[in-house]
């Protein structure tokens, strides 16, 4: 889960990782000018996309907000507005902690130049943090920073992040930029937060909703064949095989291990809604899926679905058997594999 | 060098479960020596034929455990493995998705300074026909022969082991690696695994788009695999920086792209598909 500025600054603070000071705007009667107003989207590029307004007058206050809630951001209008002082601003620098793949660790990424452009560069440094202590990694930083009178807060500032991002379940924790003020405090001007949903279990996460859905991803809206299969790679390979056989995949769908019924009626219902859709591929590999639970789905869509185009079925694995039993009764054929699956498929596909 | 994947006694840690209770039953119908099982408060009770105990250390009392399959659920799964690893049983197989990824990071440190090795997490495990069923692999679907698979998926494992078998050519090794962002064994390893065993003529390995792990993959195969490489990437129409299913599967460059790792790995001197049905031809063709 990908965590608003607002929040994510909210669980920096109480790892005491210095925030401007600032609030979600409820009575702008109550801001003191002046104040920057920061639309809080899910998504990157806010600044370019005229998502953050300095004001210094009164007057211009409702109107900036009006327009900041008006505003779409790559599909996104905000909820929320956060308003924060002005900070006058000496340098900024970019700082971030995460999870990384290929070293199977935690790394901390520096860079001298923080702000919008940081990302069209590639000479960032970074640390492993299991071979340093956070006094080396705070050190460190001063001495790339150029900041040698900040030692002893930066190294403070590791070891804050570093707590913040375990004791959060965070996999991500970007600080961009990290802003050295005129008065030579360092602050987080912004912050972006990745917390690992696989852990809520274990938090009391109270954050706005937003919609990720991993499982369902539409390809190509006009496609005329749609796939249905579980397990990510399985979902993945169905596409491929769709795309080389010559058909044209509309969408992406895992329905998950342990998918029952009721998920997959709701997947049907919403792959019917593509205007050309004139095959179904359904390739499932039952291993913690059960293929009579698959099979019980299938006749339930076939009934209560009307506009259903036809299905091509390949399903294997635990409870197969059951399965069989269950579509022959229905008079629903199983095909003996994929390739089976995709030729009788583009039999039917006209343009 | 003992083989890790052929040790005999086999446990599983959560076998009273749901999961673990069923996959439990489906090993011993396939031959695998499932001696015990744990979960904590249920000692004495019975799955199938094996004897359920509260601890590992228990179970030691009786047995040599060289093989424990975990079904524990995520939010116990990093006590059960640490246990295991603690219990020094050689290879610990988990098969539990949703394990959070700073429990992983803990395992991971633990791992290095012990004796066992994992495999997974969100893993279906490992399958060596007529030898062991050590997770949720179908094993009725697969042929015991020469060939050893290896991939992130676990459905893309299942297809592509019942496509190998249907065309009659029997396998020696399935393994998945799991679908998680941070994991235990590699592809490297399995690799190293399947060059060095003589019972392995070919080998076929199944990736995705994401990561660089087969990249680096590509990389060992250069420098030490001899035996024929067979390799398919998913994901070649994947949309970029949308997560497709689990965890570890996100676009994140162009290097990570289904196109890129095709193109390394048959520089690396794999055989490449562009289509898991492409991936059965070119191996029944060889």
């Amino acid at each position: 889960m990908k965590l608003l500025e607002y929040e994510a600054k909210n669980v920096l603070a109480e790892s005491r990782i210095p925030i401007p000071r600032g609030s979600l705007v409820t009575d702008p009667a109550k801001l003191t000018l002046p104040v920057v107003l920061k639309s809080q989207v899910p998504t990157g590029g806010r600044g370019k996309a005229g998502g953050i307004l300095v004001i210094d007058s009164s007057d211009q206050l409702q109107p900036a907000i009006d327009t900041l809630l008006d505003l779409d951001i790559k599909g996104f209008t905000p909820q929320n507005i956060l308003a924060e002082e002005k900070l006058s601003i000496k340098s900024e620098f970019y700082l971030s902690i995460l999870v990384d793949r290929q070293s199977a660790g935690i790394q901390l990424i520096a860079h001298k130049d923080g702000g919008v452009e940081v990302e069209d560069n590639t000479d960032f440094k970074t640390w492993a943090i299991n071979e340093h202590t956070s006094e080396v990694l705070g050190q460190s930083l001063a001495e790339y920073y150029e900041l040698p009178s900040q030692t002893f807060f930066l190294q403070d500032l590791v070891e804050n992040l570093k707590t913040c991002l375990v004791k959060n379940d965070a996999t991500m924790i970007e600080i961009n930029p990290l802003i050295l003020t005129a008065d030579d405090s360092l602050i987080a001007g912004d912050c972006k937060m990745t917390l690992d949903d696989a852990a809520a279990f274990r938090h009391e996460w109270n954050f706005e909703e937003k919609i990720v859905e991993a499982n369902f991803v539409t390809i190509d809206p006009n496609g005329n064949t749609a796939t249905i299969a579980n397990g990510a790679g399985l979902a993945m390979a169905t596409v491929d095989a769709a795309y080389e056989a010559g058909l044209t995949p509309a969408n992406f769908l895992d329905i998950g291990g342990g998918a029952n019924e009721e998920t997959l009626l709701k997947a049907f219902n919403r792959i019917v809604e593509y205007p050309n859709l004139q095959a179904i591929i359904i390739n499932i590999f039952a291993g913690i899926t059960r293929a009579d639970e698959v099979a019980n789905a299938i006749v339930s869509a076939k009934k209560h679905i009307t506009n259903l185009p036809p299905l091509f079925i390949r399903l294997a694995g635990t409870n197969y058997e059951a399965a069989a039993k269950i579509l022959t009764k229905e008079h629903i054929v199983i095909m003996p594999n994929l390739a089976a699956c995709l030729t009788a498929a583009k039999e039917v596909i006209h343009d | 060098m003992t083989n890790i994947f052929e040790g005999k006694n086999v446990i599983v840690q959560g076998i009273t479960g749901a999961h673990g209770g069923f996959q439990a039953r489906a090993m011993l119908n396939a031959g695998t020596n499932v001696i015990a099982g744990t979960t904590p408060g249920k000692a004495g009770q019975k799955v199938a034929t094996a004897t359920v105990y509260d601890t590992i250390a228990d179970i030691q009392k009786y047995h040599r455990v060289d093989i424990s399959v975990v079904f524990v659920p995520a939010r116990f799964a990093k006590g059960a493995i640490l246990e295991a690893i603690n219990a020094e049983v050689p290879l610990i197989v988990c098969i539990t998705e949703g394990i959070p990824v700073h429990d992983i990071l803990t395992i991971n440190e633990r791992l290095k300074a012990s004796k066992s090795t994992l495999l997974g997490p969100n893993s279906p495990g490992a399958l060596l026909p007529g030898v062991n069923k050590l997770g949720i692999i179908p094993a009725n679907m697969s042929l015991k022969g020469k060939t050893a698979i290896v991939s992130r998926s676990g459905t893309l494992t299942y297809e592509t082991m019942a496509g190998l078998t249907e065309k009659g050519i029997g396998q020696k090794y399935v393994i998945g690696i799991g679908g998680d962002v941070i994991h235990g064994m590699g592809y490297k390893e399995c690799l190293e695994l399947f060059q060095s065993d003589t019972e392995v003529d070919q080998i076929v390995l199944i990736g995705e788009i994401g990561g660089q792990d087969e990249i680096e993959a590509a990389a060992y195969i250069k420098q030490y695999v001899t035996k024929p490489v067979f390799a398919y990437i998913a994901g070649h129409h994947a949309p970029a920086g949308v997560q497709l299913g689990h965890a570890g599967a996100i676009l994140g460059s162009d290097q990570e792209s289904a196109a890129n790792k095709t193109k390394i790995l048959s520089k690396a001197g794999a055989k490449t598909a562009k289509s898991i049905v492409d991936l059965i031809n070119l191996v029944v063709g060889s």
